[in-house]
């Protein structure tokens, strides 16, 4: 085997070892209780009940996760759009950052649950009012942080800029954007399993797609293996999304101080 | 390493006197603190650098030199008074891109190369862009970091970060360099190389430079010229001449005429009213 190999499992390893055993552990245990305590399948489903449910319906839930994925790619996309903006904005003007603030703190607020009826009113029942409440949940996160990202680029750079009369613009894409990035993966993943639950709420009130329904549809038969086998692969949903995140985020930042610890342990 | 035009002209006549210079007439500037007291830093500070000269401006902390300093790059405006580097004001020599800033923080852009660090000064406010501008091949061999050019500050040392933001500073062949305190937060041994390859390259391309430090061994080794600033705003500037034959090596720090400039320095500091 060569070097290279053996430190790639080694890394792999490093990253999915842990969680695993701990996964096994928990699903071991939790599977015992119920065989041993005669738990009925209506109340709480052993594992194995649950993993087998999703497998003979495997299409049903590659479907409905797809559905979600889409929704909740779409809102964090656009949320997080709109927030950069946001953010520059502010950035350029105190006033229009003291303006601004206050309406996206309204936003934040805002309980997703009360807005999330009107939004179906509003929008029907497609993927816009999904995708708009995931894009909603993300808005603030990212906003902040994308903020305090920029106004914390060292001065001595900013002064190095304005020495040599770069504009505002200049000053913002050479620096302080590029400066709040640590900042802005910080929200990414803060934002991306907040987008998921924003649009598995906005399905709960319409629709009769994506793993929200069937959560609800579920709940309404006491089928709880379908329940749960929801609720896990909704789980498997953030934890792949935030991995992502975190993939892209060390390709990034890999000037960052953030990153240094985990090159030096390799 | 290769030889670098030298800038300086033949003898200037008198109008080239006044437009080779850099005047600073009459500055005052005060703050306004958070309790509501004015203190003021400088008051009606003049004195005159010539082309290619190398002045270094020293006094204690809080003296008003970094103030100073931010004047002449127009990064802040003073109460009254008047900055003209070779004839033109702060801001239009910003507008020209013909000052150089150098920090005691290297302010190294942490996602850019030694090579797009130093390329930086051109890409921005490209208007005033020329091809009067060294390239960045010239500067990373001038500055000593042959082989560097991919790596990035975090792959660095110290001194090396502050020679790529020397280069940078250098990039744009600035009228006049300023340098805040830039070995300030280096080791010692790392400084004293630094002062000398600080020469050297001063010696290649004669930059006119106002250096300011609170190192009178420092001043001294580099300057035409110590600017000694008064502890509080009372006091009176005292300029020292440094008449000491260029180029210059290590040697010259054993000799007496060093030390008694340096003497003559520390004392005119010490001699400042409390």
């Amino acid at each position: 085997m060569s070097a290279q190999l053996i430190s790639m499992i080694k890394q792999a390893y490093y990253w999915i070892g842990p969680p695993v055993i701990v996964f096994l552990l928990v699903f071991a245990v939790w599977e015992i209780s119920v065989r041993l305590s005669e738990i009925e399948d209506y109340l709480l489903p052993a594992p194995s009940a649950i993993i087998t449910e999703v497998l003979t319906n495997i299409s049903d839930y590659a479907f409905n996760t797809i559905v979600t994925i889409g929704e909740a790619i779409g809102g964090f996309v656009l949320g997080s759009i709109f927030a950069i903006i946001g953010a520059s904005i502010m950035y350029q003007s105190r006033f229009l950052e003291r303006g601004l603030l206050p309406v996206a703190i309204l936003i934040k607020v805002t309980p997703i649950i009360a807005i999330a009826p009107l939004f179906v009113i509003w929008f029907g029942f497609g993927l816009l009012p999904k995708i708009l409440i995931a894009a909603i949940i993300t808005f603030f996160p990212v906003l902040v942080n994308c903020l305090s990202g920029m106004r914390a680029t060292s001065s001595d750079i900013t002064d190095l800029l304005k020495s040599l009369n770069a504009s505002k613009s200049e000053i913002m894409i050479k620096a302080s954007f590029p400066n709040s990035y640590p900042y802005l993966f910080a929200s990414f993943k803060i934002a991306i399993p907040l987008a998921v639950i924003g649009a598995v709420v906005a399905e709960w009130f319409s629709g009769d797609r994506g793993l929200g329904s069937m959560i609800i549809r579920a709940n309404n038969n006491l089928d709880m293996p379908q329940l749960f086998g929801a609720v896990f692969v909704l789980a498997l949903m953030g934890v792949v999304l935030t991995s992502l995140v975190i993939y892209i985020e060390k390709r990034v930042l890999f000037w960052h101080d953030s990153q240094k610890v985990e090159n030096e342990i390799w | 390493m290769q030889d670098f035009d030298i800038k300086t002209n033949d003898k200037p006549t008198g109008d080239e006197v006044l437009n080779n210079r850099i005047e600073i007439s009459n500055i005052s500037k005060s703050y306004l603190s958070s309790n509501g007291v004015v203190s003021k830093v400088l008051n009606s500070v003049n004195f005159e650098i010539a082309r290619s000269e190398f002045v270094s401006l020293l006094g204690p902390s809080g003296c008003g030199k970094t103030t100073l300093l931010k004047i002449i790059s127009g990064l802040i405006a003073p109460d009254s008074g008047e900055v003209k580097i070779e004839g033109s004001s702060p801001a239009n020599s910003r507008r020209d891109k013909s000052i150089g800033y150098m920090s005691q923080d290297p302010a190294l852009i942490p996602w850019r190369t030694v090579y797009e660090n130093v390329r930086l000064p051109a890409e921005v406010n490209k208007a005033f862009t020329n091809e009067n501008y060294r390239t960045v091949e010239e500067l990373v061999s001038l500055v000593g970091l042959d082989g560097f050019e991919s790596h990035y500050p975090y792959q660095l040392s110290g001194g090396m970060r502050q020679r790529v933001s020397l280069a940078r500073a250098l990039s744009i062949n600035p009228k006049v360099l300023l340098m805040d305190e830039p070995f300030g937060a280096l080791d010692e041994i790392t400084r004293e190389a630094m002062r000398y390859e600080l020469l050297n390259l001063w010696n290649k391309t004669k930059p006119t430079v106002l250096f300011v430090t609170h190192n009178s061994t420092e001043a001294v080794l580099l300057s035409d010229r110590v600017v000694v600033m008064p502890k509080t705003s009372d006091g009176v500037i005292t300029n020292i001449n440094v008449p000491l034959d260029r180029p210059r090596s290590e040697k010259i720090e054993f000799t007496s005429s060093f030390i008694q400039l340096i003497n003559q320095v520390r004392n005119s500091y010490k001699c400042q009213p409390n």
